[in-house]
């Protein structure tokens, strides 16, 4: 039998010190910088694929190009048309999982655990347009990506889904890309970041903000 | 010698920090703020560089960005603005292009074969004979002007930006300025770029009522919120639909960015551009514009000279004559050119001696200050679509069409007084706004946050008419001279094109080089047209300009580079490959382990043990619905509608040609669910085939399907103790051979990972597995994998002994032992066409195919000389040269001891024995013989059905 439990790794090495946060190695550094970046791949990432006028889709309540909060704190993301993706506290993908199901949709609805697929991380600090300003195309401006703002693009030349999720009235961003670039991607942003000294901040559980799952 | 003034009001240079710097080796005094050239010419240097093709000596001219006189090196940087760069403490100057010295250039010999040098010279001499081209070459490259890169020199940091103003305005001298602040009262976000380190343009070295006009604007910018400021930043570029390429410098950690702005409208306030004159002599050191003048005089409170000749034709000229008298300069005469004077020559070498007028009056003197008319320089509004008019009263070039989302201010639009100028940019800046903030709705309105109402829109804003104020069209004197100071060209280079048949500017411009250069025809063009029109006897409306294109200004390859964003792709295992000496195989984006130090030993190690590979980049694809197996039996050319739950097919894809495009397996996990394999290069495009298919030509069959490449770190767990390994990891599968045989899948906890499948496949010839996990717990399970059969003799294999293990097994690769005419049947995938599918893609020419003789076939061979292992790509030949096929794959084999192929031969020698000539890139020829089997080893497959 195998003698030790697993532990799953994000593409992004951690920075010093580490720990383990639900069963993911995570790094436990805390930054107080203005502009941080943060790996949030531990997070829970259901990809659902529906049609976009069925039940389910009235269900998940947001559209192609938005980003929501469900009751349960569920960040549910249209990231295409017909397909959303949810981002749920780590170690949850069952629960959201089995919530998307019970809908009745009537056609063909499939749901797949992405969480170890993508790389995740979050960039925040009113800086934040700025850094991405450098490395992508997409006009940041609240009157084209309000908070709440959600699309696809080249990001360092990958392609990348954005999501623009403000904390408490902060800019903020998610960003992720699939896993095998997911280094790359970091390490691009916090080059880019660096005129506005960006930090690295380590993930805090539940790394989703807001209602925790019952 | 001192030329330094006392303090001037608006001088930009700092008297509380002076340093040394170093030019042409030895040390010079500096302030903050003097460029190079004005910190030596503040120190009575004249001579800066000597010119491109005569190597004449020469000085500055216009002392602003586009002084052709003024490239230095600075360390191991070449063709520094000299005129432009600010001078730092410790900065290393020297000058380019010099042999053996500025003082003394040898090279200065061309300027006595000057008649043989000519425009297009290079179409006449050095073409004969040919056996000397290597010295022609060596010495045009010695007399080549420009500064040296050391291949050593550091790369410095350069990167991009993208922007998306409502309004970019393109100048910030006064008109820029009102304008950016109108436009930013108005609502606008505002992008103001201005070339010079400071906003003010002309207002900068004028008398007190303009630098007080000066000191109001710059207030004006500074307290207006929305108006992001570029100094010494120039827009190099306008694209379709405004999107605007902007070089900006001045920043503290970045050598220069790029910055790539989408501007709802463009403003061009670019200033007017003083125009020299073309006579004889017109280059010597000495020779300044009125504008040189000023700015050395007021910004920089360097004296020019000592006794100076003004010709003046505006009021530019006049102004200049008392900046030069209160500055000590004894003024010997005012030529005024409005009432006829004109200047016919300047004598001396390496300075201004004396000035000969057309009335004959000779005067000595060391500064000759020419003021005879503007340029406009139109290049972003003819990049917009405008062809500029000539307009005679001006004498000069005016923007006639232009586009919507394009404005002009200040001098390019027309004259007046500061106050006039200021209202029509102030109006300008304002319907820029409105223009742009009709653009910002119309482009909101089909996205998701677009408001139901729609609000009036604003009326056009009256912008007033300027007037246009007469000047004398003054291009060239009596006298030939100098034109493109840059690249030498003399107006009669221009006349001698004509003669010769280059009768149009475009040609001229083409065969003399003129505008060409670093100036790119700010300083030239126009007199170049005018001569033109004088030469060939038309007008210079008639004779029109060329097309200015970007850059506006020369760039540099960092700029346009920027960081190296080339997206890099690892597998979760990466790290323990790293840590075990893994040699790095670059593979697409891919890093993958070549090998750990010796492959030959890793495939043993496979066929008498067990080893493990990552093949995490193999492409997988999670497909569901029930109309799955239309697609596969669509994609594939074989039949996949009686595939059970639980089995594993391979597959070959081809495209509408007929022509092998992607190979794989395919599992059926469940009644609605597969999951397919691709080769790691091609996943990307079997993507888009799929998608494709099911978008455009079958959008209602009920599939969804996800790639999921990364979701899954794959490992292939292969070699006679793969069994007995995986038993030690594995809780809920039962992997006996009945209960689990080969080509089928599996689910179950793998090293105490859930959801994790693994199907009984075989590339390598031996009892294999393929282990899927998900992708986080990957390095987990590879390591226990590896602590749990260390006593199996486990150990990893790389790409490498992969390759050796499936030529071995006589398996190909699609790309590799396929090209862009393979088809199935080529390579022995006849029976795996099934024909009798209603339709798939690539059916129509594979029924050709299977009816046509006379392909290449692919068969296994092998060197009658074991040790010799023929190079990939080797022909096989026949006769004296024929060509009857080529070898695709090659390896010694270590498990057979010799070498062995995989090749396509011509049908009449695919006879198992055949022997064919191998013929080596070095032109030696082999024999080697076909093998009864693609497969050197194990054709049975035994030892993986076991």
């Amino acid at each position: 039998m195998v003698e030790r439990a697993p532990v799953a790794r994000s593409p992004i090495a951690p920075v010093p010190p580490t720990t383990i946060e639900h069963g993911w190695e995570v790094s436990a550094r805390r930054s107080a910088a203005e502009l941080k970046i943060t790996d949030c791949t531990p997070l829970a990432k259901i990809l659902v694929v529906a049609s976009t006028d069925g039940e389910l889709a009235h269900a998940l309540g947001v559209p192609f190009g938005r980003a929501a909060r469900d009751p349960h704190g569920t960040l549910v993301v249209g990231s295409g048309p017909g397909e959303w993706l949810l981002l749920a506290t780590p170690a949850t993908s069952v629960a959201v999982t089995q919530r998307v199901e019970q809908v009745r949709d009537g056609g063909l609805v499939s749901t797949f655990d992405a969480t170890h697929g993508r790389a995740l991380m979050r960039i925040t600090g009113a800086r934040a347009p700025d850094l991405l300003a450098k490395v992508c195309a997409i006009d940041l401006a609240d009157d084209v990506t309000p908070d709440g703002a959600a699309f696809r693009s080249s990001v360092a030349k990958l392609v990348t889904d954005v999501v623009r999720d403000d904390i408490g009235g902060e800019r903020s961003y998610m960003l992720h890309c699939e896993r095998s670039s997911g280094q790359y991607l970091f390490d691009a942003l916090i080059d880019a970041g660096d005129e506005f000294g960006i930090e690295v901040d380590g993930f805090v559980d539940p790394g989703i903000r807001g209602v925790q799952i019952t | 010698m001192s030329m330094r003034l006392g303090p001037r009001p608006g001088e930009v240079i700092d008297r509380a920090r002076e340093f040394t710097f170093t030019w042409n080796g030895e040390e010079y005094p500096a302030y903050e703020g003097d460029t190079i050239v004005s910190a030596l010419a503040a120190c009575g240097e004249r001579i800066f560089s000597r010119s491109f093709k005569y190597h004449r000596p020469r000085g500055l001219l216009s002392a602003s960005f586009l002084d052709p006189g003024c490239m230095v090196q600075v360390e191991d940087e070449p063709n520094v603005r000299g005129a432009h760069r600010r001078v730092e403490p410790d900065m290393v100057v020297s000058p380019q292009g010099v042999w053996p010295s500025l003082e003394y250039d040898v090279k200065s010999a061309n300027g006595a074969f000057g008649r043989f040098l000519s425009a297009g010279f290079y179409y006449k001499t050095f073409i004969k004979p040919r056996r000397l081209w290597p010295v022609y070459r060596r010495m045009l490259r010695r007399f080549s002007a420009g500064g040296r890169v050391s291949a050593s020199t550091s790369r410095g940091y350069f990167d991009k930006r993208y922007a998306h103003p409502d309004v970019l305005v393109a100048g910030g001298g006064p008109a820029g300025m009102a304008a950016a602040v109108a436009a930013a009262r108005a609502g606008a976000q505002v992008l103001l770029v201005e070339e010079e380190y400071e906003l003010g343009g002309h207002l900068r070295w004028g008398d007190e009522a303009e630098l007080a006009a000066l000191r109001v604007l710059r207030e004006e910018v500074a307290g207006t919120p929305g108006i992001e400021v570029m100094t010494n930043s120039v827009v190099n570029g306008r694209y379709d639909d405004n999107w605007v390429a902007v070089m900006q410098r001045n920043l503290p950690h970045v050598e220069e960015r790029l910055v790539k702005a989408r501007a709802r409208t463009l403003v061009v306030a670019p200033g007017l551009i003083e125009r020299p004159y073309v006579f004889e002599g017109n280059d010597t050191p000495g020779v300044i514009l009125s504008t040189a003048a000023r700015r050395l005089i007021n910004l920089y409170a360097v004296k020019p000279g000592e006794q100076a000749v003004i010709f003046s034709a505006n009021e530019s000229g006049d102004a200049t004559a008392e900046d030069l008298r209160r500055s000590g300069v004894e003024v010997a005469r005012v030529v005024d050119a409005r009432r006829g004077g004109d200047v016919v020559r300047v004598r001396g070498g390496k300075g201004v001696r004396t000035v000969e007028l057309a009335d004959g009056a000779e005067i000595e003197c060391d500064l000759l200050v020419t003021a005879v008319g503007w340029t406009a320089p139109t290049s972003l509004i003819n990049m917009a679509g405008d062809s500029p008019v000539y307009n005679q009263k001006t004498a000069r070039f005016f923007p006639s069409k232009l586009p919507d989302d394009v404005l002009t201010c200040g001098g390019i639009a027309g004259d007046g007084t500061l106050d006039e100028l200021l209202d029509h940019a102030r109006a300008t800046g304002a319907e820029s706004a409105r223009r742009a903030a009709k653009t910002a709705r119309r482009l909101r309105a089909g996205t998701p946050q677009a408001s139901e109402t729609r609000e009036p829109e604003p009326p056009p804003g009256e912008i007033p008419e300027l007037p246009l104020y007469e000047h004398p069209a003054l291009f060239r004197g009596e006298t030939h001279g100098i034109v493109d100071y840059s690249e030498d060209v003399t107006s009669k280079d221009l006349v001698a094109a004509e003669k010769e048949g280059y009768d149009s500017i475009e040609l001229v411009k083409r065969y003399t080089t003129v505008t060409m250069g670093p100036a790119q025809g700010k300083l030239e063009s126009v007199n170049a047209v005018a001569i033109m029109a004088e030469t060939t006897g038309r007008t210079i409306e008639e004779t029109g300009t060329t097309v200015w294109r970007p850059p506006y200004s020369p760039v540099t390859l960092g700029a346009l580079a920027g960081r190296n964003f080339e997206p890099v792709r690892y597998s979760p295992m990466q790290p323990w490959h790293e840590t075990h000496g893994a040699k790095p195989l670059v593979a697409g984006a891919w890093i993958r382990p070549d090998h750990y130090g010796d492959p030959a030993s890793e495939v043993m190690n496979v066929r008498e043990n067990v080893g493990i590979i990552d093949v995490t980049p193999l492409g997988k694809f999670d497909l569901r619905g029930p109309d799955v197996p239309r697609l596969l039996n669509h994609l594939y050319i074989n039949r996949w509608d009686n595939l059970d739950a639980g089995a594993v097919r391979y597959g070959v894809m081809c495209l509408e040609d007929g022509v092998v495009f992607d190979d794989g397996v395919t599992g059926r996990l469940g009644q609605e669910r597969y999951i397919m394999t691709t080769t790691s290069s091609g996943a990307a495009g079997v993507w888009e085939w799929i998608d494709n298919w099911l978008q455009t030509a079958h959008p209602e069959w009920q599939i969804h399907v996800t790639p999921v490449t990364t979701a899954y770190a794959s490992i292939n767990v292969a070699g006679p103790k793969s069994r007995e390994l995986l038993l030690r990891l594995t809780e809920d599968i039962d992997l006996s051979p009945d209960a689990f045989p080969y080509m089928r899948v599996r689910e179950g906890r793998i090293a105490g990972v859930e959801g994790c499948f693994m199907w009984r496949i075989g590339f390598t010839g031996e009892l294999s597995y393929e282990v899927h996990v998900p992708a986080a717990y990957g390095l987990h399970v590879w390591e226990t994998l590896m602590q749990r059969g260390a006593d199996l003799g486990v150990g990893p294999f790389g790409v490498e002994a992969q390759r050796i293990l499936r030529l071995e097994k006589g398996h190909f690769i699609v790309s590799q032992d396929t090209d862009g005419l393979t088809g199935p049947y080529d390579v022995g995938l006849g029976r795996m066409v099934r024909l009798d599918k209603y339709d798939f893609a690539g059916k129509p020419e594979l029924v050709w195919q299977g009816e046509r003789d006379g392909r290449l076939r692919l068969v296994g061979l092998q060197p009658h000389d074991g040790s010799l292992v023929p190079p990939e790509a080797s022909q096989i030949v026949e006769g004296k040269s024929e060509i009857v096929g080529r070898i695709t794959s090659s390896r010694m084999s270590p498990t057979l001891g010799r070498s062995i192929c995989l090749g396509f031969v011509a049908p009449h020698l695919t006879t198992p024995g055949t022997k064919v000539i191998v013929q080596l890139p070095d032109g030696e020829r082999i024999l080697a013989s076909v093998t009864p089997h693609h497969a050197h080893y194990d054709p049975e497959g035994t030892r993986q059905r076991g």
